[in-house]
């Protein structure tokens, strides 16, 4: 058997849990640079007339009315509470697939002996205790049935966000249960060919002939059909794949024309993606910038473009990364424009220890000392301890910058940023 | 049906053989190593379950918990009588002694530590 574990209203969970007086209200998390709403806990999904992705001064008025609080989202909050959830969960079982930042399947393979119910009340109320996290659990024996068993846990208030399909009874009225739209993988196209043929529901899905799956949905089509019926052919993946590329994009906190500022923010990115590489210990063979204005603007003039630049030796070196990045948005650079959004990608990702010398590159292995002493003063003393010079300064940051207006604090990774209580805040 | 599963503990010090990274004499101490005291095993049980939260004014003097103060908060541990725990009262944070183990009781964490700066 397979237990699909996800948060509920993960990120607005994380709010919460250091923001006890929000109980029962609504909370929304919101887009990097405060753009628009990504999260709700479930008091804001029941205000229904609040969008998501729609830009957020235009329902600003309609949070306001309705009380919900907002935050803008604290990614690193939010991922060591989701490490912590997913260690509690290897608790359970050595065989942990951390699916998302929210999900996770444990398999329970071998456990058949024990009350899988009380099991998964265990699980929820052990990570619940432990973080503050709320979760919903089900349990199934395959992965696409365990996704269906959650969804149900949530659904149903009186499985208390625990719910076992262990029997062909329960399999086969939760399959008339869920439309195909909400079939975990079965993509739009495959739902609207199901409806051609008059297939609705999953039942109805698991009752067509495999010939004609196969046919007309692929493999993939093929396996949720197996798996709905009871057959698991998903595999587990404790692994997470390796990516194929890195890359980074995010939209200034102002529209910016002034290609030093605009460098530095290039720089800025550069490091960051290059430090991803580092740590998966690989190196890249292409860097591509890219520079765009606002295509959703009326008044402004329009312009995009982007260079790749191949690198003479795959490196990860973000000195290296910088100057060639500087070079590649030198090119692609034009005056007059209202740029937003600088954007970077590392490709042609190759492991270090098979990196291919130049005859001509030199002052490589210099480097690498110093980009190790780097590495280390800012995995002690926190990102950006040290930086690169053209990445920019705190003050000269600000101009470009995501604006992250309502950011809770860093609760759990920085000393200056701790929870505070006491007659400070009763007064406030 | 009770269920109690635990990780399999490493053992607390281990061993850390070495060599010697003396020109002259190999230090005798080489086989003798082990890792220097970490805080975090001694005031620490579970990593998951533990938080830091700072105190502002001095509204607990009574249970020696002061100004500036650090308390470590884990989550894991069951109330006990005579505990201090960090529990919400009306939306707010509060410290208080467990005396009664009443089931209204909304507990956040039990306290376990206070760290208190000297100088």
């Amino acid at each position: 058997m397979i237990a699909m574990v996800d948060c509920n209203s993960f990120y607005a969970s994380c709010e919460q849990v250091f923001r006890p007086d929000l109980k029962g209200r609504p909370v929304a998390v919101l887009s990097n640079n405060d753009g628009c709403i990504i999260a709700k806990n479930k008091e804001a999904k029941a205000l229904t007339h609040i969008p998501y992705s729609e830009p957020l001064f235009k329902i600003k008025h309609v949070l306001e009315a309705n009380d919900v609080t907002l935050f803008s989202s604290n990614y690193t909050l939010y991922g060591d509470l989701s490490d912590r959830v997913m260690n509690v969960l290897r608790t359970f079982s050595p065989d942990v697939e951390v699916y998302s930042i929210d999900e996770s399947f444990v398999n329970l393979t071998g456990m058949q002996h024990i009350d899988l119910e009380t099991y998964g009340t265990q699980i929820k109320e052990k990570v619940v205790r432990y973080t503050g996290i709320p979760v919903g659990v089900g349990i199934a024996p395959t992965k696409v049935l365990a996704k269906l068993a959650n969804r149900i846990s949530k659904k149903f208030p009186a499985c208390k966000h625990v719910f076992v399909l262990d029997t062909e009874d329960k399999r086969i009225k939760a399959l008339k249960w869920a439309e195909t739209k909400d079939i975990w993988g079965l993509g739009k196209k495959h739902v609207e060919r199901l409806a051609k043929v008059g297939v609705f529901n999953a039942y109805e899905f698991t009752q067509l002939p495999l010939s004609w799956v196969r046919k007309e949905m692929t493999v993939v089509g093929e396996r949720m059909w197996r798996e709905l019926n009871g057959e698991s052919c998903i595999t587990f993946e404790t692994l997470p794949r390796k990516k194929k590329a890195i890359g980074t994009a995010k939209s200034f906190g102002k529209k910016l024309s002034d290609l030093a500022t605009i460098e530095e923010a290039c720089a800025y990115y550069i490091s960051e993606t290059s430090e991803v590489l580092r740590a998966q210990k690989c190196c890249c063979t292409y860097l591509q910038v890219f520079l765009t204005t606002n295509y959703h603007s009326l008044y402004d003039n329009q312009y995009r473009d982007s260079k790749t630049i191949t690198l003479a030796v795959p490196t990860n070196n973000t000195f290296t990364l910088i100057s060639e990045g500087k070079r590649a948005l030198q090119m692609i650079y034009k005056k007059g424009y209202r740029y937003k959004k600088v954007g970077v990608n590392l490709l042609g990702l190759i492991p270090e220890n098979q990196v291919q010398g130049n005859l001509f590159a030199t002052g490589q292995s210099l480097n690498t000392t110093l980009i190790k002493t780097f590495d280390t003063i800012n995995n002690r003393y926190g990102k950006s301890t040290v930086s690169a010079g053209l990445s920019g300064t705190k003050k000269s940051k600000k101009q470009w910058e995501l604006i992250k207006e309502e950011r809770s604090p860093r609760f759990t990774t920085q000393w200056g940023e701790l929870l505070e209580i006491g007659i400070i805040k009763k007064t406030s | 049906m009770e269920l109690k599963i635990k990780k399999i503990q490493r053992a607390l010090v281990d061993y850390n053989g070495n060599t010697s990274v003396q020109t002259g004499f190999p230090s005798p101490a080489t086989h003798y190593r082990e890792p220097v005291i970490d805080l975090n095993q001694a005031l620490t049980t579970s990593k998951e379950a533990t938080f830091y939260v700072r105190v502002k004014g001095n509204e607990w003097r009574d249970f020696n918990i002061l100004d500036q103060d650090i308390l470590v908060i884990d989550r894991a541990l069951s109330p006990a009588l005579d505990t201090l725990a960090l529990v919400i009262e009306e939306g707010d944070f509060n410290v208080i002694r467990i005396t009664k183990l009443k089931s209204q009781l909304e507990l956040w964490g039990i306290i376990t530590y206070i760290i208190h700066k000297a100088i």
